[in-house]
Protein backbone atom coordinates (compact mmCIF):
# COMPACT_ATOMS: atom_id res chain seq x y z
CA UNK A 1 0.00 0.00 0.00
CA UNK A 2 1.58 3.84 -1.15
CA UNK A 3 1.98 5.97 1.64
CA UNK A 4 -0.34 9.08 1.50
CA UNK A 5 2.42 11.46 0.78
CA UNK A 6 3.18 9.27 -2.56
CA UNK A 7 -0.33 9.30 -3.67
CA UNK A 8 -0.59 13.23 -3.32
CA UNK A 9 2.50 13.53 -5.01
CA UNK A 10 1.24 11.28 -8.00
CA UNK A 11 -1.47 13.06 -8.18
CA UNK A 12 -0.22 16.93 -8.01
CA UNK A 13 -0.75 17.02 -11.54
CA UNK A 14 -4.50 16.57 -11.41
CA UNK A 15 -4.33 19.09 -8.91
CA UNK A 16 -2.83 21.51 -10.41
CA UNK A 17 -5.14 20.80 -13.15
CA UNK A 18 -8.04 21.73 -11.31
CA UNK A 19 -6.64 24.76 -9.72
CA UNK A 20 -5.20 26.17 -12.26
CA UNK A 21 -6.24 24.81 -15.59
CA UNK A 22 -9.89 24.77 -15.21
CA UNK A 23 -10.08 28.96 -14.36
CA UNK A 24 -7.08 29.50 -17.43
CA UNK A 25 -9.10 27.56 -20.23
CA UNK A 26 -12.49 28.73 -18.85
CA UNK A 27 -11.56 32.72 -18.34
CA UNK A 28 -8.85 32.01 -21.59
CA UNK A 29 -12.42 30.89 -23.86
CA UNK A 30 -14.45 33.59 -22.63
CA UNK A 31 -11.96 36.26 -23.91
CA UNK A 32 -11.37 34.94 -27.17
CA UNK A 33 -15.59 34.50 -27.82
CA UNK A 34 -15.43 30.75 -27.82
CA UNK A 35 -18.21 28.87 -27.53
CA UNK A 36 -18.01 25.04 -27.01
CA UNK A 37 -20.54 22.06 -28.98
CA UNK A 38 -23.51 20.87 -27.56
CA UNK A 39 -24.26 23.84 -25.33
CA UNK A 40 -21.80 23.01 -22.81
CA UNK A 41 -20.54 26.18 -20.92
CA UNK A 42 -16.89 27.28 -20.78
CA UNK A 43 -16.29 25.81 -17.24
CA UNK A 44 -17.55 22.46 -17.90
CA UNK A 45 -15.75 22.32 -21.23
CA UNK A 46 -12.51 23.28 -19.23
CA UNK A 47 -13.42 21.10 -16.14
CA UNK A 48 -13.55 18.20 -18.67
CA UNK A 49 -10.69 18.94 -20.89
CA UNK A 50 -8.19 19.81 -17.92
CA UNK A 51 -9.66 16.93 -15.53
CA UNK A 52 -8.40 14.74 -18.24
CA UNK A 53 -5.44 16.21 -18.97
CA UNK A 54 -4.20 16.47 -15.63
CA UNK A 55 -5.53 12.92 -14.92
CA UNK A 56 -3.77 11.50 -18.20
CA UNK A 57 -0.27 13.30 -16.43
CA UNK A 58 -0.83 12.03 -13.20
CA UNK A 59 -1.12 8.48 -14.74
CA UNK A 60 1.81 8.98 -17.40
CA UNK A 61 4.30 11.29 -15.47
CA UNK A 62 3.90 13.62 -18.28
CA UNK A 63 1.69 16.58 -19.83
CA UNK A 64 3.47 15.64 -23.18
CA UNK B 1 56.06 39.72 -27.21
CA UNK B 2 52.29 40.71 -27.44
CA UNK B 3 50.06 43.09 -26.15
CA UNK B 4 46.38 41.86 -24.68
CA UNK B 5 44.91 44.36 -22.84
CA UNK B 6 47.23 45.69 -20.15
CA UNK B 7 49.07 42.49 -19.70
CA UNK B 8 52.12 41.41 -21.62
CA UNK B 9 52.06 37.69 -23.04
CA UNK B 10 54.88 36.17 -24.81
CA UNK B 11 54.99 34.79 -28.10
CA UNK B 12 55.24 31.58 -27.48
CA UNK B 13 53.11 30.23 -24.88
CA UNK B 14 53.73 26.74 -25.35
CA UNK B 15 57.49 27.35 -24.09
CA UNK B 16 55.92 28.28 -20.45
CA UNK B 17 54.83 25.99 -17.76
CA UNK B 18 51.43 25.63 -16.47
CA UNK B 19 52.43 27.47 -13.76
CA UNK B 20 53.82 30.18 -15.75
CA UNK B 21 50.28 29.65 -17.75
CA UNK B 22 48.19 29.90 -14.48
CA UNK B 23 50.17 33.15 -13.48
CA UNK B 24 49.72 35.02 -16.39
CA UNK B 25 45.65 34.03 -16.60
CA UNK B 26 45.57 34.76 -12.53
CA UNK B 27 47.25 38.44 -13.46
CA UNK B 28 43.91 38.88 -16.12
CA UNK B 29 41.49 37.16 -13.60
CA UNK B 30 42.92 40.26 -10.92
CA UNK B 31 42.10 43.00 -13.63
CA UNK B 32 37.96 41.90 -13.91
CA UNK B 33 37.42 40.78 -10.69
CA UNK B 34 37.13 42.42 -6.88
CA UNK B 35 35.05 45.35 -7.89
CA UNK B 36 31.63 46.30 -6.99
CA UNK B 37 29.56 44.79 -9.69
CA UNK B 38 27.06 47.54 -9.74
CA UNK B 39 25.53 46.38 -13.15
CA UNK B 40 24.95 42.95 -11.49
CA UNK B 41 23.23 44.45 -8.21
CA UNK B 42 21.09 47.35 -10.62
CA UNK B 43 19.98 44.85 -13.19
CA UNK B 44 18.47 42.46 -9.70
CA UNK B 45 16.88 44.91 -8.26
CA UNK B 46 15.60 46.45 -11.50
CA UNK B 47 14.29 43.37 -13.09
CA UNK B 48 12.02 42.68 -9.66
CA UNK B 49 10.52 46.17 -9.49
CA UNK B 50 10.00 46.00 -13.25
CA UNK B 51 8.21 42.63 -12.97
CA UNK B 52 6.02 43.64 -10.05
CA UNK B 53 5.29 47.04 -11.81
CA UNK B 54 4.28 44.78 -14.31
CA UNK B 55 1.84 43.32 -12.57
CA UNK B 56 -0.23 46.56 -11.36
CA UNK B 57 0.27 47.82 -15.00
CA UNK B 58 -1.85 44.48 -16.47
CA UNK B 59 -4.23 43.93 -13.82
CA UNK B 60 -5.21 48.01 -13.98
CA UNK B 61 -5.53 47.85 -17.94
CA UNK B 62 -2.92 50.20 -18.29
CA UNK B 63 -0.64 47.30 -20.22
CA UNK B 64 -2.48 44.67 -22.48
CA UNK B 65 -2.09 41.25 -21.24
CA UNK B 66 0.08 40.20 -25.05
CA UNK B 67 2.47 43.08 -24.53
CA UNK B 68 2.83 42.26 -20.19
CA UNK B 69 3.72 38.80 -21.39
CA UNK B 70 6.28 39.68 -23.95
CA UNK B 71 8.04 41.84 -21.06
CA UNK B 72 7.59 39.05 -18.31
CA UNK B 73 9.34 36.68 -20.50
CA UNK B 74 12.32 38.90 -20.88
CA UNK B 75 12.05 39.46 -17.12
CA UNK B 76 11.83 36.17 -16.19
CA UNK B 77 14.40 35.12 -18.39
CA UNK B 78 16.89 37.68 -17.36
CA UNK B 79 16.43 37.15 -13.55
CA UNK B 80 18.43 34.01 -13.45
CA UNK B 81 21.58 35.90 -13.74
CA UNK B 82 22.24 38.21 -11.02
CA UNK B 83 20.77 34.94 -9.02
CA UNK B 84 23.82 33.48 -10.37
CA UNK B 85 26.65 35.77 -9.57
CA UNK B 86 25.18 35.88 -6.32
CA UNK B 87 25.40 32.52 -5.86
CA UNK B 88 29.11 32.47 -6.76
CA UNK B 89 29.64 35.80 -3.94
CA UNK B 90 30.40 37.42 -6.77
CA UNK B 91 29.06 40.72 -4.57
CA UNK B 92 30.66 39.76 -1.43
CA UNK B 93 32.22 36.66 -0.23
CA UNK B 94 31.41 35.20 3.28
CA UNK B 95 32.49 37.69 6.12
CA UNK B 96 32.96 40.49 3.91
CA UNK B 97 31.14 43.06 4.70
CA UNK B 98 28.86 43.19 1.95
CA UNK B 99 27.82 39.84 2.60
CA UNK B 100 24.34 40.93 3.14
CA UNK B 101 23.82 42.62 -0.14
CA UNK B 102 25.39 39.44 -2.34
CA UNK B 103 22.49 37.07 -0.13
CA UNK B 104 20.04 39.73 -0.62
CA UNK B 105 20.25 40.12 -4.36
CA UNK B 106 20.24 36.14 -4.78
CA UNK B 107 16.80 35.59 -2.50
CA UNK B 108 14.94 38.81 -4.29
CA UNK B 109 15.71 37.15 -7.36
CA UNK B 110 15.10 33.65 -6.80
CA UNK B 111 11.47 33.72 -5.48
CA UNK B 112 10.67 34.51 -8.86
CA UNK B 113 11.66 31.75 -10.76
CA UNK B 114 10.07 29.60 -7.39
CA UNK B 115 12.62 28.22 -6.32
CA UNK B 116 14.88 28.91 -3.15
CA UNK B 117 18.02 30.34 -3.55
CA UNK B 118 20.42 28.29 -1.91
CA UNK B 119 18.42 25.16 -3.80
CA UNK B 120 20.16 26.91 -6.96
CA UNK B 121 23.43 27.92 -5.56
CA UNK B 122 24.17 24.60 -3.87
CA UNK B 123 23.51 22.18 -7.32
CA UNK B 124 25.03 24.69 -9.06
CA UNK B 125 28.31 24.83 -6.77
CA UNK B 126 27.82 21.02 -7.90
CA UNK B 127 27.76 21.62 -11.54
CA UNK B 128 30.78 23.02 -11.72
CA UNK B 129 32.85 20.69 -9.40
CA UNK B 130 31.05 17.67 -11.21
CA UNK B 131 30.56 18.89 -14.68
CA UNK B 132 29.84 16.42 -17.53
CA UNK B 133 29.80 13.85 -14.50
CA UNK B 134 27.46 11.42 -15.18
CA UNK B 135 26.53 10.47 -11.78
CA UNK B 136 27.30 13.50 -10.06
CA UNK B 137 26.63 17.11 -12.23
CA UNK B 138 23.26 17.82 -11.80
CA UNK B 139 22.76 19.28 -14.88
CA UNK B 140 23.43 16.03 -16.56
CA UNK B 141 20.02 15.75 -17.86
CA UNK B 142 20.27 19.10 -20.32
CA UNK B 143 23.20 16.96 -22.27
CA UNK B 144 21.17 16.27 -25.84
CA UNK B 145 22.56 15.55 -29.41
CA UNK B 146 21.71 18.33 -30.92
CA UNK B 147 19.77 21.68 -30.65
CA UNK B 148 16.32 20.79 -31.08
CA UNK B 149 16.26 17.42 -28.91
CA UNK B 150 18.12 20.06 -26.28
CA UNK B 151 15.17 21.94 -26.23
CA UNK B 152 12.58 18.60 -26.30
CA UNK B 153 14.58 17.52 -23.47
CA UNK B 154 14.29 20.70 -21.60
CA UNK B 155 10.88 20.38 -21.71
CA UNK B 156 10.66 16.57 -20.43
CA UNK B 157 13.20 17.12 -17.82
CA UNK B 158 9.89 19.26 -15.75
CA UNK B 159 7.31 16.72 -16.75
CA UNK B 160 5.98 15.53 -13.49
CA UNK B 161 8.15 12.39 -13.28
CA UNK B 162 11.01 14.71 -15.28
CA UNK B 163 14.99 14.15 -14.12
CA UNK B 164 15.62 17.97 -14.27
CA UNK B 165 13.96 18.35 -10.82
CA UNK B 166 14.81 14.98 -9.05
CA UNK B 167 18.19 15.65 -10.31
CA UNK B 168 18.23 18.28 -8.26
CA UNK B 169 16.70 17.03 -5.29
CA UNK B 170 18.76 14.22 -5.56
CA UNK B 171 21.72 16.30 -5.25
CA UNK B 172 20.90 18.11 -2.66
CA UNK B 173 19.86 14.81 -0.24
CA UNK B 174 23.52 13.74 -1.43
CA UNK B 175 24.71 17.37 0.16
CA UNK B 176 22.40 16.08 3.33
CA UNK B 177 20.54 19.12 2.69
CA UNK B 178 17.00 17.63 3.44
CA UNK B 179 16.34 21.39 4.94
CA UNK B 180 16.73 22.65 1.50
CA UNK B 181 14.75 19.99 -0.27
CA UNK B 182 11.87 21.06 2.01
CA UNK B 183 12.24 24.47 1.88
CA UNK B 184 11.86 24.07 -2.26
CA UNK B 185 8.93 22.14 -1.27
CA UNK B 186 7.46 25.31 0.49
CA UNK B 187 8.37 27.97 -2.25
CA UNK B 188 6.77 25.40 -4.80
CA UNK B 189 3.68 25.38 -2.40
CA UNK B 190 3.97 29.01 -1.95
CA UNK B 191 4.18 29.62 -6.11
CA UNK B 192 1.22 27.12 -6.68
CA UNK B 193 -1.12 29.02 -4.42
CA UNK B 194 -0.61 32.34 -5.23
CA UNK B 195 -1.25 30.76 -8.92
CA UNK B 196 -4.54 29.32 -7.67
CA UNK B 197 -5.70 32.58 -5.34
CA UNK B 198 -4.89 34.34 -8.85
CA UNK B 199 -6.98 32.14 -11.21
CA UNK B 200 -10.02 31.14 -8.71
CA UNK B 201 -10.48 35.18 -8.30
CA UNK B 202 -10.89 35.91 -12.31
CA UNK B 203 -6.75 36.48 -12.93
CA UNK B 204 -6.23 32.76 -14.52
CA UNK B 205 -5.11 34.34 -17.65
CA UNK B 206 -2.50 36.97 -16.17
CA UNK B 207 -1.23 34.22 -13.90
CA UNK B 208 -0.95 32.14 -16.93
CA UNK B 209 0.88 34.88 -18.95
CA UNK B 210 3.08 36.99 -16.52
CA UNK B 211 4.43 33.81 -14.65
CA UNK B 212 3.60 30.13 -15.31
CA UNK B 213 4.43 30.46 -19.51
CA UNK B 214 7.43 33.29 -19.04
CA UNK B 215 8.61 31.06 -16.03
CA UNK B 216 8.53 27.71 -18.33
CA UNK B 217 9.98 29.64 -21.62
CA UNK B 218 12.82 31.20 -19.58
CA UNK B 219 13.86 27.58 -17.99
CA UNK B 220 13.93 26.07 -21.41
CA UNK B 221 16.09 29.34 -22.93
CA UNK B 222 18.23 28.67 -19.49
CA UNK B 223 18.82 25.43 -19.94
CA UNK B 224 19.99 25.71 -23.62
CA UNK B 225 22.11 28.53 -23.35
CA UNK B 226 23.17 27.90 -19.93
CA UNK B 227 23.40 24.14 -19.72
CA UNK B 228 23.36 22.55 -23.05
CA UNK B 229 25.48 24.85 -25.32
CA UNK B 230 28.62 25.50 -23.28
CA UNK B 231 28.61 21.45 -22.04
CA UNK B 232 27.32 20.00 -25.12
CA UNK B 233 27.78 16.44 -25.64
CA UNK B 234 31.62 16.09 -26.85
CA UNK B 235 33.12 17.39 -23.73
CA UNK B 236 34.95 15.36 -21.35
CA UNK B 237 35.89 16.33 -17.75
CA UNK B 238 38.28 18.46 -16.37
CA UNK B 239 39.48 22.01 -15.82
CA UNK B 240 39.60 22.97 -19.42
CA UNK B 241 37.90 20.08 -20.62
CA UNK B 242 34.12 20.22 -19.62
CA UNK B 243 33.12 23.78 -21.25
CA UNK B 244 33.80 25.85 -24.32
CA UNK B 245 33.40 29.05 -25.84
CA UNK B 246 31.55 29.15 -29.19
CA UNK B 247 29.93 32.13 -31.31
CA UNK B 248 26.72 32.56 -31.23
CA UNK B 249 24.16 33.14 -33.89
CA UNK B 250 21.77 34.79 -31.79
CA UNK B 251 24.33 37.02 -30.07
CA UNK B 252 25.77 37.55 -27.08
CA UNK B 253 23.22 39.08 -25.32
CA UNK B 254 20.81 36.74 -26.53
CA UNK B 255 22.35 33.85 -25.41
CA UNK B 256 23.32 35.67 -22.13
CA UNK B 257 26.79 36.22 -22.16
CA UNK B 258 27.44 32.69 -21.96
CA UNK B 259 29.50 32.77 -25.15
CA UNK B 260 32.11 33.10 -23.00
CA UNK B 261 31.64 30.34 -20.56
CA UNK B 262 35.06 28.63 -20.56
CA UNK B 263 35.85 31.66 -18.26
CA UNK B 264 33.37 31.56 -15.72
CA UNK B 265 33.94 27.91 -15.44
CA UNK B 266 37.51 28.84 -14.25
CA UNK B 267 36.79 32.12 -12.50
CA UNK B 268 33.37 32.68 -11.59
CA UNK B 269 33.48 35.16 -9.20
CA UNK B 270 33.98 37.34 -12.11
CA UNK B 271 31.17 39.24 -12.67
CA UNK B 272 29.17 38.36 -15.87
CA UNK B 273 29.72 42.22 -17.36
CA UNK B 274 33.13 41.44 -17.26
CA UNK B 275 33.23 37.73 -18.89
CA UNK B 276 33.92 38.91 -22.18
CA UNK B 277 36.62 41.25 -21.20
CA UNK B 278 38.49 38.53 -19.44
CA UNK B 279 38.02 36.04 -21.94
CA UNK B 280 39.29 38.09 -24.94
CA UNK B 281 42.71 38.62 -23.31
CA UNK B 282 42.71 35.34 -22.25
CA UNK B 283 42.25 33.70 -25.17
CA UNK B 284 45.80 32.85 -26.32
CA UNK B 285 46.60 31.53 -22.84
CA UNK B 286 43.44 29.18 -23.41
CA UNK B 287 44.15 28.06 -26.92
CA UNK B 288 47.69 27.05 -25.11
CA UNK B 289 45.84 25.13 -22.98
CA UNK B 290 43.93 23.23 -25.72
CA UNK B 291 40.19 25.05 -24.83
CA UNK B 292 37.62 24.57 -27.02
CA UNK B 293 37.02 28.22 -28.28
CA UNK B 294 34.62 27.69 -31.03
CA UNK B 295 35.72 29.91 -33.28
CA UNK B 296 34.95 33.13 -30.85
Amino acid sequence: MQPIGEILLKFLPLIFAVGFLVPVIDQGLLALGWQPPFAVSTFNFAFIVAGLWGLFASLKGRWV
Amino acid sequence: MSVQGAEILPDNLSELSDAEIMSLERAIVRKHSGMFPWIVVTWAFANVVCWLILWALVLTGLVPLWLGFLAATINLTLVYLPTHDAQHNVIARPGQKLRWLNELVGHATSWMIATPFNALRYTHFEHHKHANDAELDPDMSTHAAGPWSAIWKSVQGRQPTGRRVLDYVDTLQRLGRTDIVVLAGVYRLGFFTILFSLAWSGFALEGFFLWWLPLHLAATHQDFFLSWAPHNPNLSKGRYRDTRSWKSSVGNIFSMGMQYHTVHHLYPYIPLDRTPAAYREMRPLLLARGVETGGL
